[in-house]
């Protein structure tokens, strides 16, 4: 499995996260709303873990393979990168 | 020890845009209709697979009885006659006939069809712009009710008259004033005496005779208005022709028309808070015919109407699943499902509600909703607020019941099974899955091509 590559933000400075997904941009003003898995996510690349830890903690914590949550990882980057939060 | 995993939804982050977030908490869009009449939809698709037309005998029940109840409370004599072209699966059809509906047909093939269900001749009303000289002949030594809808069919029908020799009784199809755009091209003018020049004509040379009227004022009419004014206008005439040519009527036929809950493309308000009750058009046409008849000194002739979308339009939904997911260069969220517009006609003035039939996970995006069709115009809804959906993960799209089958078109892939779940709760196949064989039986290929 391939890592990632982000643009590493200060997730401690940055951004706040409420435990029920709403996270708020400092620098952009901008606001988000993350599902349960998409925070599980943030959270983890906000820890510097890589691609395949994450994926493996995904597949621990939910009933889903690892094929699924690896194509799902990666569609969900796009989508952050695309949005400037990762 | 085996750990219980959680339910897994696809990860996603949406933006937030001005506008989009509300008061009201958890959106409607990600509660699951799980159910439709008691029964399991995921159980539907188990058994009968997946896209899948549902039927909903109950409601097409309830629709009829409440239609009846609507005007038979203000009226003395009143028939619905159901208009097939709306959607005539013979189950429907025949659900429609136990509750007592006359057929409304306006085709050779629609006539079939109430005759392989044992309609009697005398309840079946023949309409429409095109009668074949054999289809009018059929329907005279049926007895049915034939309204004219051109100068052609009356001269047509008094060959037959003449053939047969005796007297055959018709109603006048008229197009008048009444909404906007007026349905004009069918049957005869009342503003300018071209429906009471059709009448004279017809009576002439004794062979016809003129025992009923009928008006069809569109389809979807939402405001009642229209119905008013078209009961003015029926009285007004009726004392015109009564008065000067001398004839007492048996019927006069409203037509359908009836709109539904499913709102249109160019209406702000969803059509639950715009649409009006059956109660409601009967209450705008019923006083005015029976005081205005009553005042001429005749008796109120048999009231004919011919709804089809009012009675079968929330009785049918389509289920269909997701193939893929995708998100677009756009960033716009996309998923693509087995059900195409093919199967989906009405797509074009309905924003059709979509919901989900499984938990996903409460949060929603707006999604684009493509079919599986190939074709880059196949998009069922673009925007719709829904979960995060899988592979497997089924929609229903809902009140789908008027003309999306009647006007489907096989193309590319096989048009689904249609089931009914019964009164009673138990499911019935009315339709089966198309096949290669079925679709190909038609065809030959010249023998010297034959490999
Ligand atoms: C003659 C006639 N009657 C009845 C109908 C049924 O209309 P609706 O489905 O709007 O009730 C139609 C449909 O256009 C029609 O042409």
């Amino acid at each position: 499995m391939e890592n990632y590559e982000i643009n590493q933000r200060n997730f401690e400075e940055e951004f706040t996260i409420s435990p029920n997904g709403f996270l708020f941009d400092h620098v952009s003003g901008l606001t988000y709303t993350l599902n349960k898995t998409g925070l599980f996510i943030l959270r983890r690349i906000g820890e510097k873990k890589n691609a395949s830890e994450i994926v493996m903690e995904i597949t621990e914590k939910f009933e889903v393979s690892q094929e699924r949550a690896n194509v799902d990882f990666q569609e969900f980057l796009v989508q952050a990168k695309e949005f400037g939060v990762l | 020890m085996t750990v219980q995993k959680e339910y897994y939804e696809k990860p996603i982050i949406v933006r937030h845009t001005v506008g989009l977030t509300n008061k009201f908490g958890r959106n409607p869009a990600s509660t699951p209709m799980k159910m439709i009449d008691g029964y399991q939809i995921s159980k539907l698709i188990e058994n009968f697979g997946s896209p899948l037309y549902v039927v909903s005998e109950a409601t097409l029940k309830r629709k009829y009885k409440d239609l009846k109840r609507a005007f038979e409370s203000r009226y003395p004599n009143v028939q619905i006659s159901y208009s097939f072209k709306t959607n005539y699966l013979s189950g429907i059809c025949a659900v429609l006939q136990n509750e007592g509906a006359f057929a409304e047909v306006v085709s050779i093939f629609e006539y079939e069809i109430a005759q392989r269900l044992n309609f009697k001749g005398d309840k079946i009303i023949f309409n429409g712009p095109d009668k074949s000289k054999s289809s009018l002949e059929l329907a005279v030594a049926n007895k049915s009710v034939i309204n004219v809808d051109s100068f052609e069919e009356i001269y047509l029908l008094e060959e037959i008259a003449k053939e047969r020799n005796e007297e055959i009784e018709i109603g006048v199809r008229l197009n008048m004033e009444l909404n906007y755009p007026p349905w004009s091209r069918f049957g005869f003018n009342y503003e300018n005496g071209q429906a009471y020049e059709a009448i004279k004509r017809a009576e002439l040379n004794g062979l016809l005779k003129v025992v009923g009227l009928m008006v069809h004022a569109g389809t979807y009419v939402d405001d009642v208005q229209v119905y008013q004014k078209m009961a003015l206008k029926y009285v007004e005439f009726y004392r015109i022709i009564h008065e000067r040519l001398g004839i007492t009527l048996k019927y006069l036929d409203i037509g359908g028309g009836f709109a539904t809950i499913n709102t249109l493309h160019q209406s702000w308000l969803p059509a639950t808070q715009t649409c009006p009750g059956f109660d409601d058009y009967a209450e705008a046409i019923c006083p005015i015919l029976l005081n205005g008849i009553t005042q001429l000194g005749v008796n109120p002739p048999k009231l004919f109407m011919e709804p089809g979308r009012a009675l079968v339009d929330e009785a049918m939904h389509l289920i269909t699943s997701v193939i893929s997911t995708k998100r677009l260069s756009t960033g716009e969220k996309g998923i693509v499902v087995d059900a195409g517009i093919n199967l989906l006609s009405s797509n074009q003035w309905y924003r059709y509600e979509m919901q989900v039939t499984q938990e996903c996970g409460t949060m929603v995006e707006n999604t684009n909703v493509y079919g599986n069709l190939c074709m880059n115009i196949d998009i069922l809804r673009n925007a719709v607020p829904l979960p995060s959906l899988r592979r497997g993960d089924s929609i229903i799209i809902k009140n789908v019941g008027a003309y999306n089958f009647s006007q489907s078109l096989q193309f590319i892939q096989f048009r689904p099974a249609i089931v009914m779940i019964r009164f009673d709760g138990k499911v019935e196949l009315i339709r089966k899955r198309e096949d290669t064989n079925y679709l190909l039986q038609l065809e030959s290929v010249p023998q010297d091509l034959k490999k």
